[in-house]
């Protein structure tokens, strides 16, 4: 069964990345918001996620991503997913969220994309 | 040969129930040959339908009901619970555009299941609401 949520953080090239591991839900996805929440404060505004360890999302989860993509385009910033199971993938373009977040293979493109954009 | 499967499963409001359906479905898979990544759309069917049924439940000892019958071809998932009930017809069709500065990001349940389902054929009233949902598999 998909595991407990968790999640890691790390500041690349001047980018929050965040992975996560386990079930995005609404605790999931709260959780999320947070370590993005803590990060925005400090002026961070390119934040990659990483989904590789969350074969299992449900919407409400994806509702609090939503929340962070509207406070980053409020401020010119973005975010891309990465390590989308294709699932997921799925789920997110029904959700039409690719038009207002990015999608990248791995994290390190993910980083890379936002130096192509300055 | 067209074997069938079945699994009923009477699932109590508690945090996550949704994955024990889920883990269900994928065993159920697993016994009929089908690989996990067939069923990874619905795996997320069942998980909105699920959540969605909590949702309009109400009462102290909330049941969701859900059976899949299952062949190699495809998967017909019913989803019962006994909660109030409400329009489908009034749900509005939810879109990116809207939610981004709404203050309700949430209600993409319904549309997820539509989009990802072969059949979808949904019965509420205030005896509560009926899903049934079909998948093809192969």
């Amino acid at each position: 069964m998909e595991q407990q949520f968790s999640l890691t953080s790390e500041i690349q090239d001047n980018c929050l990345v965040i992975a996560t591991s386990g079930y995005v839900n609404n605790v999931g996805g709260e959780a999320i918001a947070e370590e993005f929440n803590r990060h925005f404060e400090n002026g961070i505004k390119q934040v990659v996620v990483n989904l590789a360890g969350s074969k299992v999302v449900n919407s409400i989860g994806m509702s609090f991503l939503i929340e962070i993509i509207e406070k980053l385009n409020e401020v010119d910033g973005k975010l891309v997913f990465t390590n989308l199971d294709p699932t997921v993938e799925k789920m997110l373009t029904i959700m039409g969220i690719f038009k207002f977040a990015g999608k990248e293979a791995t994290v390190e493109n993910g980083v890379k994309s936002f130096a192509r954009q300055t | 040969m067209n074997r069938e499967v079945t699994l009923r499963l009477a699932l109590p409001k508690i945090p996550d129930i949704e994955l024990v359906a889920v883990e269900g479905l994928a065993h159920l898979g697993r016994h009929l040959g089908i690989a996990d990544e067939q069923i990874g759309e619905a795996k997320i069917i069942v998980t909105e339908a699920i959540i969605n049924a909590f949702e309009h439940t109400v009462g102290e000892n909330p049941v969701v009901k859900v059976k899949f019958v299952m062949t190699k071809k495809e998967l017909v998932i019913f989803v019962r619970d006994y909660g109030k009930g409400f329009e489908p017809e009034s749900v509005e069709d939810p879109n990116i555009e809207d939610k981004i500065g709404s203050t309700r990001k949430r209600g993409w349940g319904l549309k997820l299941m539509k989009s990802l389902s072969d059949g979808f054929h949904i019965e509420s009233g205030n005896w509560g609401t009926k899903i049934t949902i079909t998948k093809r598999l192969s």
